[in-house]
């Protein structure tokens, strides 16, 4: 692979090409499905090749991919991704430039402690399968899902600028979900929620701790479909780790990528309310709050030691002591904004085009343990473990519903609530923060379905984050 | 399609094994463009083979991108070594069975007859026609082409061509933000009429020329643009398919034959409306016919694939809800807005995601175009909106249905860009719930 990544690169060196770059990757996909206790799908897409090429002329970017990685192709994938960038050269009022960055050479492995490609199938099933008899359908529970996915991918990058990056990951999504139904109604609960994948490979179902957590969510469940609904219109929340990794993905993450400043995701994803004049100045949330995207941590899904268009990893600060101060940038719009590029331009697979994209977008952690937190609550909810989630064209104004809300009194967890929804306007919503959980309790949540970009591309990510809480939020939506 | 007969040929040297092969060939022109000029250009030619594999009760598939005789030898390999140690699905009975072919069409490769030349002038045409306005275009012109044959064990064996477009214009007022939008999308480009298209966006743009304001949360009565109504329709269908119903989380469990909506809604799936895409075969290779929905406000069938037929003893029809159709109605688009004393117009819809699906509950967001109706009359563009609400709320308070329906695609963006178009009049609907204001445009 590097010897064709390498000439690859070497046939771009065309006059009129004033960057190209060429990425490939070999990605083994795994998945097991087990339904109401049986096994539904099993099932691989291994060795699967992609190669990318693009290339800038006239200021122009012209892209083409293949899964065919013989010279015929490669060589027809070239003179497609030049003749793009000429003919869209037609369509256009302003060139794309950047300054140039020095080459870097980098090398990277990820190992497992637990390999899911190299462990007996018998073995991933059997385990699985434990876990799926445990939760079938019983008492309330009327259906049930246990589900694993593995993937392993290498990456080979190379660019016009001489830089070369060589890196291997896997990633892991374990999920397991009851559905409980007294006939009027249902009510679901998952474990470990929907931002419960990893930079790991099958020791991530341990970690989790799974088997421990079974009857849990069967109890849950069904209780959930006698629990009250909240009644008051606004509370003080509290926000679980799972549920506020999203929470900040969809009012930050997604609102700090600076693409959507520039209108360039405005037919699919949406913009963002931010302008360039409020970096620097912006007050985005309260002091305790420090954000910050991280591509050099090698615990998150977002690790990379250089992204897909030549940037070393960066630790970036986006938001210092509640202020706004960054973006999360390609080259070209950093040059834009007059920032330095921030290292978060990322292609889900070769063929596909590298987009603004989160890495490691982190929370940073403040004091104190969870229960410290709900121990200085009067009156108020832990919530977690998303239900559904919804956010505007602008990243402004969002609604989110947990599966389950812990009701707190005087300190203390004293009952449940259902669908618990709470709705806000990003800025006054990070202001009312007023404290984060500390490193004990800060750890990435991770997903393997951020969707961004035309064609679609789904992104494997991650948050550092610890639970926080969040004052007079409205929590009166009435469906 | 030679890899497709290489597994064939192995997998029919074991007659204890059934299996169901797919091998899938797309490739696609892709053109995004924002503040009207390119962002990007990107080609892209896919081919996947994907074959289950069925031993009795068990079963076990794989995918293989850009296979070969070694990977295809291997994947079969590594099938046959795992198949027996797994556990069975009881409810897997038998392989789908309709052999029933499509009838031929003749299917023009649009990535041929819409180059990159072609959509460039195009865009040029209608940036510089809205521009006076001081407006810019943003959004994506796409041209597919897609080849699928399916065979099985069964003796089922079809092929299917298609070739979709796909041109979606977002006008974004340059210093309002104020954005309005127009598609077209279809397998013959002939029917794409330029003029008419900018006609009708420039149309809207004119409603952006009122002042912008805010609204209080509340119940109003809106007028659903078709692309909203399409796009509800589409998630009200999930309800309608027998997976759902065997999962707990239809709404339309136990309402078969039922009167759940006005009598003037109906909702059928019809592949074969010369203004949508096509589709020749639903799940599994089963024939794509026209399936009745809701009829005159009953609910009539569920989509129901051959799994799920067994498993749920509901009839099979393969149908998928791909090419969705809500009849029209007896009402002008003028008399629907003249009806309205202090109403919305919502163009179009955002991010939206079930909160209950048995119950159908939802939240999302306007975008694109959402306006003031006073007196009969659209008199102002609005901030973008948040609506929570029932799906089957919104369709028990269909008033009215526009006298005609219009065919809007839409894109499926996840895994390939797929391209489907859903037939919908306008409607007035009353008391719909905007539960609070995004504040911006």
């Amino acid at each position: 692979m590097e010897q064709i990544i390498k000439q690859t690169i070497q046939k771009l060196s065309l006059p009129e090409i004033t960057f190209a770059d060429v990425r490939i990757t070999h990605t083994d996909n795994e998945f097991i499905a087990f339904q109401n206790g049986y096994l539904r799908a099993y099932g691989t897409n291994l060795d699967s090749i992609a190669l990318g090429i693009r290339v800038l002329i006239n200021g122009c970017w012209g892209f083409a991919g293949t899964q065919d990685l013989s010279n015929h192709s490669i060589d027809k994938a070239i003179n497609t991704a030049i003749s793009n960038a000429r003919y869209g050269s037609l369509f256009q009022k302003n060139k794309v430039e950047f300054p140039p960055l020095s080459p870097v050479q980098a090398e990277y492995e990820h190992h497992p402690e637990q390999d899911p490609f190299k462990m007996p199938k018998e073995e991933k099933i059997g385990y699985l399968h434990k876990l799926a008899e445990a939760i079938k359908p019983q008492g309330k529970i009327v259906h049930s899902v246990v589900y694993a996915m593995f993937m392993r991918q290498e990456k080979y990058y190379t660019n016009s600028e001489g830089t070369y990056s060589h890196s291997t990951y896997y990633n892991t999504l374990p999920m397991m979900e009851v559905l409980a139904s007294d006939g009027a109604q249902v009510q679901s609960r998952t474990w470990p929620g929907h931002m419960g994948a990893g930079r790991a490979g099958f020791e991530l179902f341990h970690k989790h701790k799974f088997e421990e957590n079974t009857e849990r969510i069967i109890r849950e469940a069904t209780d959930l479909l006698s629990a009250p609904t909240i009644e008051e219109d606004k509370a003080d929340i509290i926000i679980g780790s799972g549920h506020l990794a999203l929470q900040l993905h969809e009012s930050v993450g997604h609102a700090t990528e600076a693409d959507r400043i520039f209108g360039m995701e405005i037919s699919y994803a949406g913009k963002t309310f931010i302008k360039p004049e409020m970096i620097g100045s912006f007050q985005y949330a309260s002091p305790q709050v420090n954000i910050f995207s991280d591509s050099t941590d090698p615990r998150g899904m977002g690790y990379h030691p250089v992204d897909d268009e030549g940037v070393v990893g960066k630790k970036v600060d986006i938001i210092k002591n509640g202020i706004l101060v960054n973006q999360q940038t390609s080259r070209q719009i950093a040059h834009l904004l007059g920032l330095e590029p921030s290292s978060n331009m990322k292609a889900s697979y070769g063929d596909d085009f590298p987009l603004v994209r989160m890495t490691n977008f982190c929370l940073a952690p403040g004091e104190g343990t969870l229960d410290q937190l709900i121990a200085d609550t009067e009156h108020g909810y832990l919530l977690d473990f998303t239900k559904t989630w919804s956010i505007d064209d602008n990243r402004n104004n969002f609604q989110f519903t947990t599966e389950i809300g812990y009701r707190i009194e005087k300190g203390k967890i004293v009952g449940i609530v259902k669908e618990p929804t709470y709705y806000g306007i990003t800025k006054e919503f990070w202001n009312s923060c007023d404290r984060v959980c500390g490193p004990e309790e800060w750890d990435y949540q991770s997903t393997f379905s951020c969707g961004k970009g035309e064609p679609g591309q789904s992104m494997q990510l991650s948050h550092g984050v610890a639970p926080a809480r969040f004052r007079n939020i409205d929590v009166r939506v009435k469906i | 399609m030679k890899n497709l007969e290489y597994l064939k040929n192995l997998l029919d040297a074991h007659p204890e094994l059934q299996y169901e092969i797919i091998e899938q060939y797309w490739t696609t022109d892709f053109l995004r463009f924002y503040h009207s000029q390119t962002n990007y250009n990107i080609s892209k030619e896919v081919t996947s083979l994907n074959a289950t594999i069925y031993k009795g009760k068990k079963s076990f598939s794989f995918m293989l991108d850009n296979a070969n005789s070694q990977t295809i030898d291997n994947a079969v390999q590594d099938a046959l070594s795992i198949i027996d140690k797994l556990p069975e699905d009881p409810y897997f009975v038998d392989l789908e069975n309709d052999k029933t072919l499509a009838k031929p069409r003749e299917v023009i490769n649009n990535i041929e007859v819409v180059p990159l030349k072609l959509k460039t002038e195009v865009l040029a045409r209608i940036a510089n026609a809205v521009a006076p306005y001081n407006f810019d275009i943003f959004g994506s012109f796409v041209c597919n082409y897609q080849k699928y044959r399916l065979v099985n064990s069964n003796g089922l064996d079809k092929i299917s061509v298609s070739s979709p477009y796909y041109l979606e214009v977002k006008a974004v007022h340059n210093k309002s933000q104020v954005t309005v939008v127009e598609a077209f999308g279809g397998e013959d480009f002939q029917y794409f009429q330029e003029r008419n298209f900018l006609d009708k966006l420039l149309q809207k743009i004119g409603y952006c020329a009122y002042d912008i304001v805010d609204i209080e949360p509340g119940t109003y009565d809106v007028i659903l643009a078709p692309r909203c109504l399409g796009e509800f329709t589409q998630y009200l269908a999930y309800g309608m398919s027998a997976r759902a119903l065997d999962q707990h989380s239809s709404f339309f469990e136990g309402k078969l034959n039922q009167k759940v909506f006005p009598e003037w809604v109906s909702v059928c799936d019809d592949p074969n409306d010369p203004e949508m895409i096509h589709k020749d075969y639903g799940s599994n290779g089963h024939i794509y016919r026209y399936l009745s929905l809701i009829d005159q406000g009953i609910f009539r069938n569920f989509m129901c694939d051959n799994y799920y037929s067994h498993k749920t003893g509901l009839p099979k029809n393969g149908n998928t809800g791909s090419c969705l159709k809500i009849e029209a109605g007896e009402k002008t688009l003028d008399e629907l807005i003249g009806s309205i004393k202090r109403g919305l117009f919502i163009s179009s819809l955002h991010y939206m995601n079930f909160i209950n699906p048995k119950e159908t509950s939802i939240t999302g967001l306007t975008r694109d175009g959402t306006f003031l109706i006073e007196n009969g009359k659209i008199t102002k563009v609005v901030n973008n909106l948040r609506f929570t609400e029932k799906i089957a709320r919104i369709f028990e308070h269909i008033q009215a249905l526009e006298n005609r329906s219009h065919p809007v695609p839409f894109s499926g963006n996840y895994s390939i860009f797929d391209i489907e178009t859903v037939k919908s009049p306008h409607a007035l609907v009353k008391d719909f719930n905007i539960s609070s204001s995004t504040k911006t445009i």
